[in-house]
């Protein structure tokens, strides 16, 4: 008997401490805010850039004046690996922790399934680094993106191709992501159309090492360029050295993937020469000088894609400022409404959510990427 | 021609990669009917440790001074070192658990998850640059281009897999392995210590899963903590073809999948080039089930 209701009272216990525990834990006020972004495997340096720059976008706001209403700004950095799977389960994950705002994901395959889970729960989601069409071409409200787009950028290179490095021919290889994927069909369109001819077009898997079949496949073909769209720095870097062991005489052009300061640091003496599409910021800005110096101390080099964050997360931060809620349409109303000059760029976002490309081409000159010719200008200089 | 040429010696290259990592799997399977799936993971730490002892190098000057000296003290160093972690690996995790062979493998499987996660939490997640224009260059005739990177794996990998042979075929230490292999009752009556020839086998394997490591690391210009997943199934797979258990199978193997991925890649698509693989893999396995090798699995057997 004695001892049944001690149990009683254990589980009474239990249950009351149950009761009791969300009003003690809700009473300081935090404004949660999610990153997805590979922070493992291969693409973790893009993807760390991706959290750094969320930080430190936080970290300036914190200092402008910060949240009214709200003790303080947590960032969640979740990790997605790149993996569809991984970027649905993270997302579901940032839903649990009521988060009011998503930066993501990097991979294009990641964001598109991961918003179609948080628009449906009316969580806003900026991407800094998806430029699949798809990510904002679906309809969904509460979706926006602060990079280019990869049907901007595919015409871009190819204009770069016959404009810039006079090119007749072209062979492609992509590994098959949709990012990846998406952004060769796109130039290969457009090469039809403005009259390259395509002498091929390969693909590798995700997660190779070797290439030597395909790049002796590419040096036999010997097309004037040869663009190659991967998925990340990382295989960039191991194509370009086998690419020069093997003595491929071609151009290479990449895309906005391989604008990381690893890619040199690994690539070497094999990445110089190389060329790539990327949006242009303007680094003499005020805003752009200011980031660089607060994040280079934290972080080191800045990275493709630590900008675009920066940007996102302020956009994020700076709505709901403006709309005084947590509310997703608030949030959204004030979002389209902004229209200030950011680091990486001048934000302005169309009803699409989209804010506007401006892909220019980059060459890499003694281990820096430096800017080579623009759809606009012609040659740099 | 030239295009078949160039397409064979990368395919014996990327081959005798594979053909080395496989060894590994193949004599542990060998000798005490084990899968060990942590083996990708020794040919990583042999990579990081290679990449570690030639920026040692670089560090001091001593690549200018003696560049095959430093070539040579990282690949011994990422053996030794891999083939200590392999017994250590060994006397912790399988030794204790090897009554029963799900325990084992399952303790294979979480030391896997251990090491690779060992090595991005102290190497970090990016790639690291290996110093490998050093030993760039090469020379072509024709269309063919052959480097010296890629001659010094085929040497290196055929000098290793010549000296295995002899040291399991011609050897004391090996008759001890092969007598393991078969009876490991028996083979302790006749004062032969299983247990340290089992440790033995470990080492080598792990040695040689290292020197493929600092060779990939030379090769394709960086490591990464998790590219022994990769190129560990590859080379499972290779070990399976060739008939597991057998270490000249294992070789065979190795080689027939190298092959097989460079020519599909090159003559029919890059995209499918691992379903190629996996299509020989099956289609011997259908009609040879304990694979190329594998019929006198008793009798060769390390």
């Amino acid at each position: 008997m004695k001892k049944k209701v001690f149990f009683m009272f254990v589980m009474a216990l239990a249950v009351v401490s149950f009761l009791f525990v969300p009003v003690n834990s809700s009473s300081a006020k935090t404004l949660k805010i999610g990153t997805m972004s590979p922070l493992t495997g291969p693409y973790a340096s893009d993807g760390t850039d991706i959290k750094n720059g969320a930080l430190t976008a936080i970290e300036v706001f914190n200092e402008n004046g910060g949240m009214p209403g709200y003790d303080k700004i947590k960032l969640y950095p979740m990790d997605t690996v790149c993996d569809p799977r991984q970027a649905v389960a993270t997302a579901n994950k940032l839903l649990n922790l009521e988060v009011v705002g998503v930066i993501g994901a990097y991979c294009s395959s990641s964001t598109i399934p991961a918003s179609t889970v948080l628009n449906g729960a009316d969580i806003p989601m900026i991407t800094p680094a998806s430029t699949n069409e798809k990510v904002t071409d679906r309809g969904l409200p509460y979706m926006f993106r602060m990079c280019g787009r990869d049907d901007d950028q595919a015409p871009a290179a190819v204009k770069f191709m016959k404009e810039g490095l006079k090119a007749k021919t072209v062979f492609i290889v992509d590994d098959k992501t949709t990012y990846s994927q998406g952004l060769a069909d796109g130039v290969e369109k457009n090469c039809k159309k403005m009259g390259i001819k395509v002498l091929g077009h390969d693909h590798v898997n995700q997660g190779d090492r070797d290439f030597s079949a395909v790049l002796t496949e590419a040096k036999t073909i010997n097309a004037d360029v040869f663009y190659m769209s991967l998925q990340g720095y990382s295989p960039a870097a191991m194509m370009v050295i086998q690419a020069k062991r093997l003595g491929l005489k071609s151009k290479i052009l990449g895309q906005d993937a391989i604008y990381q300061p690893q890619f040199i640091t690994v690539g070497k003496d094999a990445a110089e020469g190389v060329y790539l599409t990327y949006g242009y910021t303007d680094k003499s800005t005020p805003e752009y000088k200011a980031f660089a110096k607060r994040y280079t101390k934290k972080y080191g080099a800045i990275g493709a894609y630590a900008t675009y964050s920066f940007d996102a997360t302020t956009v994020l931060l700076k709505a709901i400022k403006a709309a005084g809620s947590t509310n997703p349409d608030k949030i959204k109303a004030q979002i389209m409404k902004l229209d200030y000059d950011g680091v990486s760029k001048h934000v302005k976002f169309n009803a699409k959510g989209d804010s506007g490309s401006s892909y220019i081409a980059f060459k890499v000159e003694n281990g820096k990427f430096v800017p080579y010719w623009s759809p606009a200008k012609g040659f740099w200089k | 021609m030239d295009y078949f040429i160039q397409q064979l010696v990368n395919g014996l290259t990327l081959g005798g990669l594979y053909a080395l990592i496989a060894l590994g799997y193949t004599m542990v399977y060998g000798v005490i009917f084990l899968i060990n799936f942590a083996h990708g993971e020794f040919f990583t730490a042999g990579g990081y440790i290679g990449v570690i002892a030639l920026s040692y190098c670089i560090a001091h000057g001593y690549t200018q001074t003696h560049p095959f000296l430093c070539l040579a003290g990282a690949f011994s160093l990422a053996m030794i070192y891999s083939a200590y972690l392999a017994v250590g690996v060994e006397k912790i995790a399988y030794l204790p658990l090897r009554g029963s062979r799900l325990a084992v493998l399952l303790s294979a499987l979480g030391m896997s998850i251990f090491l690779q996660n060992g090595m991005m939490l102290t190497q970090g997640v990016m790639d690291k640059a290996y110093p490998g224009e050093l030993f760039e260059g090469g020379f072509s005739f024709g269309m063919v281009t052959i480097s010296y990177l890629q001659i010094m794996i085929i040497t290196m990998t055929v000098l290793l897999l010549f000296g295995l042979n002899r040291l399991v075929y011609k050897t004391k230490i090996g008759m001890a392995m092969r007598a393991t292999a078969q009876d490991k009752t028996m083979s302790a009556l006749v004062a032969i210590g299983s247990n340290n020839i089992i440790s033995l086998t470990f080492a080598i394997g792990a040695g040689l899963a290292a020197a493929a490591g600092v060779m990939v690391g030379l090769y394709y210009g960086s490591v990464h903590y998790d590219m022994g997943f990769n190129l560990g199934m590859k080379a499972f797979c290779a070990a399976v073809l060739g008939g597991i258990g057998n270490i000249t199978g294992a070789m065979l193997g190795g080689l027939i999948i190298g092959l097989v991925e460079v020519f599909g890649a090159g003559y029919i698509s890059g995209q499918y080039k691992d379903v190629f693989a996996f299509i020989i893999l099956i289609g011997v396995l259908y009609y040879r089930p304990t694979g190329i090798m594998g019929e006198n699995i008793d009798e060769t057997r390390v």
